[in-house]
């Protein structure tokens, strides 16, 4: 089924926004049944729906979105994984070509409803500005072969992308991302110094325990707070995975040089942590 | 900020860091911080009961300052507004006139909490903003007032309880229906029922019918982009949240309207309706197993109609939320309360031999004696998470089920993802 008659006719179902430009007049059957029906045209009813879709504030899109947007949570409804993949992979093959705003709503849309079977289209999304920051979060939520992808993109992305990309990778808690954390501490940005410190905590590697107290110390301010955030962090994880003696040792470095009156929240946490450990 | 707004950067005066109003108030603000010295300051964990709280309160909209006159002055402490903090420069301006000399604005909430000499943040920001403030007021140091809901997702919550404890700090969810439940002694003897362990399957049902405002709460689909005002920093209010085409209804108080900002009548009501209720029944560690909820499809954006909410925990304690505005009305269950007769003899002499609980701790009380307050992080975070979870199965259009201890959805990676959703950079919990 293209952006056919039937097609146009099941859109046409879904609901019109009241005088006050809202839903709140909903027929559930209705809805349901029209786009159960628009998952049985398959990928053209999928694609004739995208084709539908518009810039923001270029046109009236209302309903294809809507309908899209139900499509996608639908098929995850269906508990029948080859649909869904269907679905998604339909959506991610028409990523390219359209305006920046129907894109980002197709990686919504994916956030919602793809998995392994679109990290790719999102990988390579990472590397165009006006996309990198949505595709990065429907990465991370989608998870699986999601560390990949953003460490295949670290490299060739600069700026906000970077930043979307090493945060990407530690809440995904890439390990083989550690080399690029550690590089992020020096970098100009406080922005991506603070990324990779967070980056390092989330890792939980004891090696780190050094460089991090250590970019810490000697920072002020927002930063100061973050990093050192980071440090306890970090201490926490070793301790719950019973590295007693890094944890210790972290905990004992921030009590003891953490001496200004207005840091004596730092050194009753780390009391707190050292309580903890022993 | 957004990625655009560096994180070292400096607050020049009158530049995007800080309001000024001319000369004057820089010279006031530093002043008013000599006359307060915070209390970390003075040392130790004890605070004298004459002591006056220095306060910093980010969001300048309808709700700012409310939790702080409520929970502070209302509780007989004394405290003085610092700092103001909103997005809005106009909204700044009002607030920095209106708590009168002293007290500094900002645009860029970093800047005041990383102030030396502020007790008490105050988060009165729309709520997707609610856990990154509370839990970086925690990280410098800071006590937390924080407006309800106390999050936009459930691993907000979590995230803010493990600083809490990480840091020490005291928080107080912006609702007190505890306190008022506290005073019924039917209400302490179900709470002392719940808590005693004794009842073996719960029959209890409590049904919250109609005030959750659920028709004049949603969002508009598919509004036209306008034109940012330029007093506005867009990029910062969006902050966690995506960075969508701006429109005045995202925006000033509608924005409980929209998924990205709040979670509409249902997530601004509830946690006043719960937070009595979850005391009551004895669930303030806990959160529902099982939850199914009856509306249609929701919207990618908007947040609309929704017919009924049922939550079940796992000692078959049943919550429903009854929104009367869609749809046919819940009429699975009647409500049912616990009684001392839903107990064997023995049970029931337990029971009655039990103490009443604890009364609740003002969050002044709780600041001087570094214990928790009534409305404590993990009870705004379990009651959150009710909420929560009620939106997840709105918007999934599935039953969902969940493990309170995990705090995971069971078998269900796509809902999963409502419950940790990824913030935009350079945000992170």
């Amino acid at each position: 089924m293209a952006a056919s008659e039937k097609l146009q006719s099941l859109v046409d179902q879904m609901p019109e926004p009241d005088n006050r430009g809202t839903y709140g007049n909903m027929d559930k059957e209705r809805i349901q049944k029209a786009v159960a029906e628009i998952h049985r045209g398959g990928r053209d009813a999928v694609v004739g729906l995208i084709e539908m879709l518009v810039e923001p504030g270029a046109g009236n899109d209302i309903k294809p979105r809507y309908a899209l947007h139900v499509l996608a949570v639908h098929v995850c409804q269906l508990g029948d994984d080859k649909a869904r993949a269907q679905f998604a992979r339909t959506v991610a093959s028409q990523l390219a070509g359209r305006p920046k705003g129907v894109q980002r709503y197709l990686i919504r849309q994916l956030q919602v409803a793809g998995a392994a079977e679109v990290v790719e289209t999102l990988g390579q999304a990472l590397l165009d500005p006006g996309l990198c920051e949505p595709a990065a979060r429907a990465l991370v939520s989608i998870g699986h072969g999601a560390a990949d992808q953003l460490r295949g993109a670290l490299p060739k992305v600069t700026g906000k992308c970077r930043l979307a990309v090493i945060l990407g990778l530690a809440a995904l808690a890439d390990r083989n991302a550690a080399g690029a954390f550690k590089e992020a501490l020096d970098d100009n940005d406080a922005d991506i110094r603070i990324a990779g410190a967070w980056g390092l905590a989330c890792l939980a590697d004891a090696g780190s325990a050094g460089t991090l107290l250590k970019a810490a110390d000697g920072r002020t301010g927002w930063e100061r707070i973050q990093q050192t955030n980071a440090c306890l962090v970090l201490a926490e994880k070793l301790l719950a995975a019973g590295n007693k003696a890094a944890a210790t040792g972290i905990y004992t470095r921030l009590r003891d040089a953490r001496t200004k009156p207005s840091e004596g929240y730092v050194r009753q946490a780390a009391e707190r942590g050292l309580a903890a450990a022993t | 900020m957004g990625a655009s707004r560096k994180a070292d950067q400096g607050p020049p005066v009158g530049g995007k860091g800080r309001v000024s109003r001319r000369g004057f108030l820089a010279g006031t603000a530093a002043a008013a911080a000599a006359a307060i010295v915070p209390r970390h300051v003075l040392g130790g964990v004890y605070a004298p009961p004459s002591e006056t709280l220095a306060v910093g309160i980010v969001g300048c909209g309808g709700q700012s300052g409310e939790d702080v006159r409520n929970y502070i002055g209302g509780a007989g402490g004394q405290y003085r507004v610092l700092a103001v903090c909103d997005v809005d420069t106009q909204r700044v301006a009002r607030a920095v006139k209106s708590h009168g000399e002293g007290c500094q604005g900002y645009t860029d909430f970093r800047r005041l909490i990383e102030r030396e000499d502020l007790d008490v943040v105050s988060v009165a920001t729309p709520p997707h903003w609610h856990a990154l403030i509370t839990i970086a007021a925690m990280q410098a140091g800071k006590d937390v007032l924080c407006e309800k809901p106390m999050t936009k997702f459930i691993a907000e919550g979590r995230a803010v309880v493990n600083a809490a404890r990480r840091y020490g700090r005291v928080f107080q969810i912006g609702t007190s229906g505890r306190f008022g439940a506290y005073k019924s002694s039917a209400s302490r003897l179900i709470h002392k029922i719940m808590r005693s362990g004794l009842l073996k399957r719960c029959p209890g049902v409590w049904i919250q019918r109609g005030g959750f405002h659920i028709k004049p709460y949603c969002g508009r689909v598919g509004p036209k982009p306008e034109a940012v005002p330029p007093h506005l920093d867009w990029d910062m209010y969006c902050g966690p949240a995506p960075l969508a085409p701006y429109h005045p209804h995202r925006f000033g108080g509608s924005h409980r309207f929209y998924w990205d900002y709040e979670g509409q009548g249902l997530a601004d009501f509830a946690q006043h309706y719960l937070d009595p209720i979850q005391w009551v029944w004895g669930k303030d560690d806990t959160s529902p197993v099982e939850v199914e909820a009856y509306a249609p499809p929701a919207h990618p954006d908007a947040a609309g109609m929704w017919g009924w909410v049922e939550m079940k925990y796992a000692d078959g304690l049943t919550f429903v939320f009854d929104g009367g505005e869609w749809g046919k009305p819940y009429d699975r269950k009647a409500e049912r309360r616990v009684e001392l007769e839903d107990l064997d003899e023995e049970s029931r002499n337990k029971v009655e031999a039990m103490p009443d609980p604890e009364p609740p701790r003002t969050f002044v009380e709780a600041v001087r004696t570094r214990r928790r307050s009534a409305g404590h992080e993990e009870a705004a975070h379990r009651a959150a998470t009710v909420i929560h979870l009620a939106n997840i199965a709105i918007r999934c259009g599935r039953k969902i089920r969940y493990d309170p201890v995990k705090e995971q959805i069971i078998g269900d990676d796509f809902a999963n993802r409502l419950v940790n959703q990824p913030m935009r950079a350079p945000w992170h919990l």
